[in-house]
């Protein structure tokens, strides 16, 4: 629920560029054992379906990416896209699992 | 003249199932024709693996690339590929070789017979594959009436992987194809003539043998990214060459043994410093799309049939298999 919040923030125009930024932190990333094979199926699912930059699967790239890595994300979505209001979006979902 | 190259996939499943699958599905969009996964006990399962590969990918052949019969029994070979190819009818195929000394020293199988191994492998499993009860008494195999308890589907193209001449020969002679593991053209040119000749003994024609390169390959539009990727790879190559493979290409044996001593010693930095230019240019297919055409095309006139790019493929795998979607399959 709040991965699709965040992914609403992203403007359509950016979608596709996104996803494959992020589909690229995911697949060079060292931390492989980070990915449940839940959402490894699901990813696998759009991407067979041609569907990462949907909403759907830019949700599962999202939750991928931070997972495995948190702060290439953050920084691709902060510098790379000036996704400002989706990094925060994010910050608050993970301050909220902390608590 | 057209070429009727068909191009080939190389993955290891030291990545996780979801990478390799990742890349599957995207090597059949941009155009690949066959998919190999290897067959290492370290790594992760090659059936596992081809499995998901058939349930993810809808045209695309695939198979082992290549298994043992040392390691890997040739009833569960047969047992294996029967099973994929009712998974994904007429898209399995079979790469079996003899399999790697080092390997198989570390689980303390001797490699015996392996010209031998290889045949009646090969043997039975196309009579398990004919439904047969299987009876055979081998110099390295036995079998007491082996037979499958349910009917396997169609028939699987066996690929035999060979570097020696006398392997080679016996590839060209009972296999549906081979896989060379070379990427020069002397060294492959060398290894066609060998195919040709287990060819004609046989009585069948050159056409009806699939005689595939299997590349260590790395493409980037930055040669130099492109030659970084490949130095790790032509370092382990150079290391397992035999000498007379090494002379042919004018390498040094002593910088050769240094290399190897130095990935003996865990000393990577040292071991790939060591990788020459010319090992590069013997040992791998290597740098921008268009001296990859240009390699691929020399390949072609030595007689292959399929190129298979193996790893590492490019300094990122994703955008390597794009870049020769885009520009180097469409070539031929």
């Amino acid at each position: 629920m709040a991965f699709r919040k965040m992914v609403e923030t992203v403007p359509v125009e950016k979608r596709e560029v996104l996803s494959d930024k992020l589909i690229d932190l995911v697949l060079t990333s060292k931390n492989d054992e980070k990915m449940p094979a839940g959402l490894a199926n699901t990813l696998l699912y759009h991407w067979q379906r041609n569907l990462l930059a949907s909403d759907a699967g830019l949700v599962s790239l999202l939750e991928a990416a931070f997972l495995l890595e948190p702060d290439k994300t953050i920084e691709v979505l902060e510098q790379e896209f000036q996704l400002v209001g989706t990094v925060k979006a994010v910050k608050e979902v993970f301050m909220k699992a902390e608590k | 003249m057209i070429n009727v190259v068909k191009f080939g996939i190389e993955f290891v499943p030291r990545e996780p199932y979801w990478k390799i699958i990742y890349y599957a599905i995207q090597a059949e969009r941009r155009g690949f024709d066959y998919l190999w996964i290897t067959d290492h006990f370290n790594n992760r399962n090659v059936y596992v693996t081809l499995a998901a590969t058939a349930i993810y990918t809808n045209k695309i052949t695939f198979g082992p690339g290549v298994t043992n019969p040392y390691l890997v029994n040739p009833v569960v070979t047969a047992q294996a590929v029967a099973t994929l190819n009712e998974i994904a009818p007429g898209r399995v195929v079979l790469g079996i070789g003899a399999g790697d000394k080092t390997t198989l020293d570390c689980v303390g199988v001797e490699m015996q017979k392996p010209l031998t191994a290889v045949q009646e492998s090969i043997e039975i499993v196309r009579r398990m594959m004919n439904g047969e009860s299987v009876v055979f008494e081998g110099d390295v195999f036995t079998m007491a009436g082996a037979k499958f308890l349910f009917k396997p589907r169609g028939k699987i193209p066996v690929y035999v992987g060979a570097q020696g001449p006398k392997m080679l020969e016996l590839a060209g002679k009972i296999g549906e194809g081979v896989l060379i593991n070379a990427c020069h053209p002397k060294d492959v040119g060398y290894a066609v003539d060998c195919v040709k000749r287990g060819v004609s003994e046989s009585g069948k024609k050159l056409t009806d043998v699939d005689i595939a390169a299997y590349t260590s390959f790395s493409v980037h539009e930055d040669l130099k990214k492109a030659t970084k990727a490949s130095v790790p790879v032509v370092a382990y190559i150079v290391a397992g060459s035999p000498s007379v493979v090494l002379e042919r290409h004018g390498i040094d044996l002593k910088k050769a043994e240094e290399i190897r001593e130095a990935l003996k010693a865990g000393e990577w930095g040292r071991a790939f410093g060591l990788v020459s230019s010319e090992m590069i240019e013997a040992f791998s297919v290597c740098g921008t799309p268009d001296m990859c055409i240009e390699r691929i095309n020399q390949l072609l006139k030595s007689g292959i049939s399929q190129f298979v790019v193996g790893s590492p493929i490019g300094p990122n795998v994703r955008k390597a298999i794009d870049l020769i979607g885009e520009k180097v399959i469409p070539h031929f």
